[in-house]
């Protein structure tokens, strides 16, 4: 105790004799930002707590996002069973037939599936993951009293949940929410006689999404000025610890694409209330040809899947620059080819604009524009195994500590791996005649983008919960939650390959009765009980993170993984504006671990003499 | 910035833009007039020349309000790149967003075609070739390379589907 | 502990605006915040004028503009593109005064502020009614709306075979190309019969409708942009006349913040003007 004691004096007095003054404290006395209950809690501008706000908020958004899946699961590996017991929470959308057996309602089937795909990638992946760590780590890791903007950080969170607010009421229409697929392709998005979500459940859909836009662009305009305008002293970009380029490209994404999408949605609204045919050309409803005509439904997947494919790597790139920093942490050893990390980053950021009619491939695209496409898709493969190289070489050698948070990076680069190789396939337009709208596809983007990406926010959260909360999750559950879903994830995601190599189309209601496809009933059973198993570990998860809030083992020192980066300099209940005093100023790279005998050496100790900059 | 140029400069630079920007709008609309033969009478340009013209007009007024207007001109390189260098990506989108129009155009030319074509089969015709007929035609129809590419996919899938249904 | 005090050397050696507590781009976190904001925005465009793009070029025809822009304030007509141009003239003119506001107020001139500020307003307002008296002809004398669009061009060589009672008289022939307008009488559309080349009697067809429900679209998307810009710049004039920028002491940071809103205004508008006037 009494070392920590005197190692945390050092550490404030270095800081105090070298930092950087800016100020700060001369001009916020008392914080007039935070008076009152609501103005700490609620309308805090701090970025640790809109932080935590994001971290709740998608918590509270995957375990409803997690609980649709397990409704369609049951349905699909159990589609004779009876489901009176889910009556009570679901309501009219069990059907009750003579013999007293319920049935899931077909149509309510589909808008389960479309919910949560919608919810997973943008309430949970997006905001959840990006919004979480980017608001705490950048003004922590650069060395910044908080972000650009605090108030526009603000109202990206209450922006994001008034998007969630409206997205949660559509769940209780009595037509029920919208149900055509998280793309929302039209007709079935633009017509609201389409099906019965496409009325009110489309309206607040788009309503919500739109919302959802604004969060996006008000958070990433604030991302990338913080990380540009407020470094601190000494922290040039090349010494920006890899979570912060990580966030700072998929700000950029995001500042790119999701205007993007905001333009198609706009569109899309136009053809659903005032009868325009942006997206409409020679549509029959109920043997009548609608009065629309001129436009083309492929225009809205075109536009779509401009923001839809950046969407991807907005969600995978923190992920990745977590695992990258949690990785090199717990290997006690620099990152691997950290200049590679970054231009890698960079070079998938561009691609990720050139590729995006690859989901389009079987929609009738130009088959001499998919071309193209291919060709730039497979590119992506180059950076990604640079990426993956560099892991495996972080690891490699390294004096690991094998804590949670190691094994879900560990995890994560397996995931990233199996995920990525049958994207390979995917990205092969001619192979995709095969493979497209099957369970194949469903395998590939939920092992590569949903699993991953939550591995990578795993990881995130056990190893910055000491810095959100003061205190430490349980390693030992946190070890069962890590082994019980890598293991079930590859249970449930890796049997879907085969079921979508042979032919098993995705988003049916039940393929029991169909010759080809019954054959699998056995596998489908076993998805299931994989997946509901899988769920369970979750709420290991859950129940670790509330307990450990509350009742975790508590943090004593500032530096508790003795870690390089500037957040571990903060005092550990750190108030509004981080540091105290000064802010530390920055000498080196933040990964000179085991360098000259010393296992660690943090961001704002200077050089010793004769000592070199370490080559990166 | 504007600390680049001096106060009375800075003014002048204003005049300019107006005058520059209103002789490049009103060449713009000359441009158009003439080409299509409004004020020379039977005087036409090519099409090609005049969206030449127009575009790059247009494109040097973007540049002149970018610069000049918005102080690009006296930002720091890295600042101009930031905010300039993104716009590169929408090339593509234009390539790949107009190649598709065209290709919507042409299909649905051809898919006329197909239909004409089918209405031109005697209705004995018709119920003989049930499943076969309209593929047929598709064929002799379509004339584009890629548009054949595409539906001899099709053909093939339906000649496969036809065969496991005999199976059957 | 020993060592903190001999080496703070290195951080001279990257002398740069890259090395932290600096601006890189010597611009306060404003306006980099606004420029990247206009990327944004200027991404919402392109979406909308690539759709524009895309669906004009999936389309067999497209109303001819210096035949659909044709009419003037006091009922003159066939004077294609000079109100376009006009209002052209409006929003460039407002953007000249903009910048006369921004170089007042890097001289900490409130008056001038003030001055020039008033005039952008005018200038949008201008704008602003020149569109409505636009969009007002469009949809109520030529009955053009998001759902018809009356702007049709042939595809074939023929003779009319009846007149309209404005410009076209039964035996006037025209060319594959020539471009029409359909009139409504009573409410009802009027398509004049023709006879082609080749002998066969057709109607006068109504013209894409896409172009009308872009026009309205992207235009009027344009105008919101317009009217919101006259808002910011009314708040901010009131703001500079009550003194407060001028007590920040950083040169009217927030005009020039709005002027770089009114310009990319006037940038978007060189495109739309491009897209749906001249090409």
């Amino acid at each position: 105790m009494s070392s920590h004691h005197t190692e945390t004096k050092e550490q404030d007095y270095l800081i105090e004799s070298q930092g950087y003054d800016d100020h700060f404290h001369e001009h916020h006395h008392g914080d007039k930002f935070q008076m009152n209950f609501l103005t700490t809690y609620i309308f805090s501008q701090d970025h640790k707590v809109i932080a935590r706000q994001f971290l709740i908020t998608g918590i509270f958004w995957a375990f409803i996002g997690a609980l649709m899946s397990l409704v369609f699961r049951i349905q699909l590996g159990f589609p004779d069973a009876d489901l009176i017991w889910l009556k009570p929470f679901l309501g009219k959308w069990i059907v009750v037939n003579e013999a007293g057996i319920g049935k899931l309602e077909p149509e309510f089937y589909y808008a389960l599936v479309t919910m949560h795909g919608t919810i997973i990638v943008f309430f949970v992946l997006t905001a959840g993951l990006s919004g979480t760590f980017s608001n705490l780590l950048i003004p922590l890791q650069i060395g910044a009293r908080d972000m650009a903007s605090p108030f526009l950080n603000m109202l990206s969170y209450w922006f994001f949940f008034l998007s969630g607010a409206v997205m949660f009421y559509s769940l209780f229409l009595s037509t029920g929410p919208f149900s055509g697929g998280w793309v929302a392709y039209p007709p079935l998005s633009a017509l609201p006689q389409a099906s019965n979500g496409s009325g009110s459940g489309m309206t607040l859909w788009l309503v919500s999404l739109t919302l959802f836009v604004v969060s996006v662009l008000l958070g990433g305009i604030n991302y990338i000025t913080t990380v540009l305008n407020l470094r601190t002293k000494g922290m040039t970009m090349w010494r920006m610890p890899l979570t912060i380029w990580a966030f700072l490209v998929t700000a950029i994404l995001a500042l790119l694409s999701f205007p993007v999408l905001a333009s198609g949605f706009f569109l899309l609204i136009f053809d659903r209330s005032l009868g325009t045919s942006f997206y409409l050309s020679d549509i029959f409803v109920n043997g009548q040809i609608l009065d629309r005509i001129g436009g083309s439904p492929i225009l809205f997947q075109h536009l779509f899947w401009f923001l839809g494919h950046p969407e991807v790597y907005i969600i995978i790139l923190p992920a990745m620059g977590l695992v990258s920093e949690v990785m090199a942490v717990h290997a006690r050893k620099p990152i691997f080819g950290y200049r590679a990390m970054i231009y890698s980053m960079m070079a998938i950021g561009f691609l990720s604009f050139i590729v995006w009619a690859h989901h389009m491939f079987m929609a009738g695209v130009n088959p001499f524009l998919s071309n193209f496409f291919v060709i730039f898709t497979l590119i992506i493969a180059v950076p990604s195994a640079v990426k993956v190289f560099n892991w495996i070489g972080t690891l490699y050698g390294g004096n690991i500590r094998l804590n949670t948070q190691m094994l879900f990076c560990i995890g994560f680069v397996s995931m990233f791996i199996s995920g990525g190789l049958t994207g390979i396939f995917l990205g092969n337009s001619a192979i995709d005649i095969q493979q497209h709208d099957t369970y194949f596809v469903v395998a590939h983007f939920h092992i590569v983008m949903g699993v991953a990406a939550f591995f990578g926010m795993f990881a995130g959260i056990y190893n910055w919960f000491p810095k959100m909360f003061g205190r430490f999750m349980n390693d030992t559950l946190g070890k069962i939650h890590f082994w019980i879903t890598m293991i079930g994830a590859y249970a449930v995601f890796g049997p879907m390959h085969y079921l979508g190599m042979a032919g098993v189309p995705r988003r049916y209601y039940r393929f029991d009765l169909f010759d080809a496809f019954s054959g699998f009933d056995a596998m489908n059973k076993f998805i299931t009980i994989a997946a509901i198993i899988t769920f369970l570990a979750q709420l290991v998860f859950i129940v670790n993170f509330f307990y450990s809030m509350y009742k975790g083992k508590r943090v004593t020192t500032q530096n508790p993984w003795q870690s390089n980066s500037l957040e571990w300099t903060t005092p550990i209940d750190a108030g509004h504006g981080n540091w105290p005093g000064k802010i530390p100023t920055v000498h080196r790279w933040p990964y000179d671990y085991g360098k000259d005998e010393r296992e660690f050496v943090q961001q704002h100790i200077p050089l010793r003499e004769g000592e070199q900059h370490s080559s990166h | 910035m504007a600390g680049h140029l001096s106060y009375e400069e800075g003014k002048k630079v204003v005049v300019k833009g107006l005058i520059l920007l209103g002789i490049v709008t009103i060449a713009e609309v000359l441009v158009a007039l003439i080409g299509k033969g409004y004020i020379i009478p039977g005087f036409h340009m090519p099409v090609w020349l005049m969206y030449f013209f127009m575009i790059s007009m247009s494109l040097y007024k973007a540049y002149f309000i970018v610069y000049e207007f918005m102080h690009m001109k006296y930002e720091m390189p890295g600042m101009v790149k930031s905010v300039l260098v993104p716009t590169v990506l929408l090339i593509w989108a234009l390539i790949a967003f107009f190649t598709e129009g065209k290709t919507w155009k042409e299909w649905r030319a051809h898919t006329k075609d197909v239909a004409v074509n089918i209405s031109n089969i005697p209705a004995s015709k018709h119920a003989e070739h049930k499943e076969m007929a309209p593929v047929k035609h598709v064929e002799e129809a379509i004339h584009g390379e890629a548009a054949e590419a595409i539906d001899s996919t099709k053909l093939n899938h339906t000649e496969e589907h036809k065969v496991e249904v005999e199976k059957h | 502990m020993a060592d903190h005090a001999a080496h703070t050397h290195d951080s001279h050696d990257h002398a740069g605006l890259w090395d932290g507590a600096k601006e890189p781009f010597k611009a306060s976190y404003g306006k980099l915040m606004m420029w990247y904001f206009l990327l944004s925005d200027a991404f919402t465009f392109a979406g909308f004028l690539i759709a524009y793009g895309t669906l004009r070029f999936s389309s067999p025809s497209w109303p001819v503009p210096d035949f659909v822009f044709s009419s003037l304030p006091g009922d003159i007509h066939h004077k294609p593109l000079i109100f376009v141009t006009i209002m052209t003239f409006v929003l460039i003119a407002s953007s000249v005064t903009m910048v006369r506001a921004v170089q007042e107020g890097h001289r900490y001139n409130k008056k001038g502020v003030v001055f020039w500020m008033f005039l952008t307003i005018l200038g949008g307002l201008a704008f602003l009614g020149c569109q409505a008296w636009e969009w007002t002809t469009l949809i109520g004398k030529e009955h053009m709306t998001i759902h018809n669009n009356p702007f049709g061009s042939h595809i074939e060589n023929g003779v009319y075979l009846e007149g309209d009672g404005h410009d076209i008289k039964a035996g006037d022939s025209f060319v594959a190309g020539s471009s029409y307008m359909v009139h409504k009488h009573a409410g009802e559309w009027a398509p004049l019969k023709y006879k082609t080349e080749s002998g066969d009697i057709k109607e006068q067809q109504l013209g894409p409708k896409a172009f009308g429900a872009l026009f309205f679209f992207i235009t009027g998307f344009h105008g919101f942009h317009v009217f919101s810009g006259v808002v910011f710049l009314l708040i901010i004039m009131i703001n500079a006349w009550s003194g407060i920028y001028a007590k920040r002491a950083n040169k009217y940071e927030m005009v020039e913040k709005i002027g770089l809103y009114w310009h990319f205004v006037d940038l978007v508008w060189v495109f739309v003007f491009l897209v749906f006037y001249l090409l």
